[in-house]
């Protein structure tokens, strides 16, 4: 508990720096490459049309079902956009302290907010990858409307997980790099087992693999951002499973906190 | 020239590094308890003071515990036992640069590094030109700072450090890989902040003579111990001299 005042004191402190590193991020990340800042849209674009044309095209998976009356494609893009900043968070989380080793190594910089201003770039990116889907919904002749509301709820409890989930990984991927790799590794598993190319509401399983599978909080943010585009379900109807998720962000903030109070000290030595 | 307040001080400071025979061995040492590795006492037992506006060179062999002193005085490591007390603004050039972003520019990086120090954005424009010109970059600057050579680093970070009113500057080696006009000029300036703004200086080195240019006072170490601290031609002397 001690701990965790600390880290959120620090976060208090330094929340203008934190800001301008966030910016930094972002410009570091789109800055040395002619296109710059269309890769942020490029990359995404190109995964979708991809998974669209394999599984509507070729698979004919499709065609066919039921997607509460929407092309599969945006479907799809619902629970895919979300995935994107996940996606990066799992992996450039795990390495955030070891692509920031100067602010460790070299000067005085509370450590524990890495995680947050690598977090709050990529939460950028995401909120311009909201922007074009609102726009291709729009395209489709779907306006928003009044569930729209309820998604910077859904962003919230995505970022706070990944906070956490940042804060604990990287400082076990400063530690070793066969952590960085085994989580590399995971991502595309983790990708595969999530709800993001099905639905595990509708799923054909017994009742435990599925409290199982929406125990994972991936599961919980794909379903949440298509409750809110395609399916128009408020938060508090889906009561178990928003309590699951909770639970698990609990777990992840104790694990984060103590894996800080056990770590900090011995991370400069390692990087 | 320096005041009786104390602005850094270690009381018997101890620093072990553990070693373990490899990075996977290090990961499971986090989860399981016995683990072996060999023990390395970087700095064993080590007691100073330093008061406001005194300028200390540190000397030692290569492995002798100065530059994990230097990185506990600046906060970025931490002691395994003892107590250290800093009081003040610690401004760092440690192990040569003073920690730049490789992907940034050199311009890019000196805004981030004065951000982080806690200067505004007006303060930050207007000593843009006196850090670019003390350093000698020119149009380098709107390079990535990965195609600097050593030389621009140090440079950089040094024009920095000495226009960004530190009250503790610490210089590890970075004097080193200027050429001697530049040593010169920074000599200079750090004697200058040292006498105008009561800077405290901790300096490490293997050039005595630059050392003895602007320091009144020496520490030789060896093996993690203090072997010596005192006037810096008895330092010098020692050091040189190599029979402590």
């Amino acid at each position: 508990m001690q701990t965790f005042r600390t880290i959120l004191l620090q976060h208090i402190v330094w929340r203008h720096q934190l800001l301008k590193l966030a910016r930094a991020d972002i410009v570091k990340t789109y800055s040395g490459s002619a296109l710059g800042w269309a890769w942020a849209i490029l990359k995404p674009a190109v995964t979708i049309f991809v998974f669209w044309f394999a599984f509507d095209i070729g698979l004919r998976i499709g065609r066919g079902q039921d997607y509460a009356g929407y092309p599969f494609i945006l479907w799809f893009m619902a629970g895919m956009i979300p995935w994107f900043f996940m996606d990066e968070m799992l992996t450039e989380g795990a390495n955030a302290l070891r692509d920031y080793h100067y602010l460790v190594t070299k000067m005085r910089f509370p450590i524990a907010t890495i995680p947050t201003f690598v977090s709050l770039s990529k939460l950028l990116i995401h909120l311009c990858l909201i922007g074009v889907t609102v726009v291709f919904f729009l395209c489709y002749g779907y306006a928003p409307d009044r569930y729209l509301l309820q998604l910077p709820i859904y962003m919230l409890l995505m970022l706070l997980f990944f906070i956490a989930w940042s804060q604990f990984a990287c400082l076990l991927g400063a530690m070793s790099r066969d952590f960085y790799n085994l989580v590399g590794a995971m991502t595309q598993a983790l990708f595969w087992l999530s709800g993001i190319l099905y639905d595990v509401h509708t799923m054909d399983v017994p009742e435990w693999l599925r409290i199982i599978l929406l125990f994972n909080p991936i599961t919980f943010v794909a379903n949440g951002y298509r409750n809110i585009f395609i399916y128009k379900v408020w938060i508090w109807e889906e009561p178990d499973v928003l309590l699951y998720f909770l639970i698990v962000l609990c777990v992840m903030t104790v694990l984060a906190t103590r894996t800080y109070a056990k770590l900090y000290r011995e991370v400069p030595d390692v990087l | 020239m320096s005041s009786d307040k104390v602005v850094v001080r270690f009381r018997g400071v101890r620093k072990l590094y553990k070693l373990f025979a490899s990075d996977k061995k290090r990961l499971l040492a986090v989860f399981l308890p016995h683990i072996p590795y060999s023990e390395k006492w970087a700095v064993d037992g080590i007691d100073f003071e330093i008061r406001q506006g005194e300028s200390v060179a540190i000397f030692g062999v290569n492995g002798a515990g100065k530059s994990t002193v230097l990185k506990m005085v600046t906060g970025v490591t931490y002691p395994t036992e003892g107590d250290i007390f800093v009081d003040g603004r610690v401004s760092a050039l440690l192990e040569l640069t003073a920690g730049f972003d490789s992907e940034l520019t050199g311009r890019e990086n000196v805004v981030l590094k004065c951000q982080l120090m806690g200067m505004r954005d007006e303060e930050i424009a207007a000593k843009m030109q006196d850090i670019i010109d003390f350093a000698e970059i020119g149009e380098y600057i709107d390079q990535p700072t990965r195609t600097f050579s050593s030389g621009m680093l140090a440079r950089l970070g040094f024009g920095i450090s000495v226009t960004t009113d530190p009250e503790i500057f610490i210089v590890d080696e970075a004097l080193s890989v200027g050429d001697s006009r530049f040593q010169a000029k920074c000599v200079r300036k750090v004697r200058e902040i040292i006498e105008r703004d009561q800077v405290t200086l901790l300096f490490v080195t293997h050039a005595t003579e630059t050392a003895a240019r602007f320091c009144e006072r020496g520490i030789v170490m060896k093996d993690g111990r203090i072997v010596f601290d005192g006037a810096i031609s008895d330092a010098v002397a020692l050091y040189e001299g190599g029979g402590y």
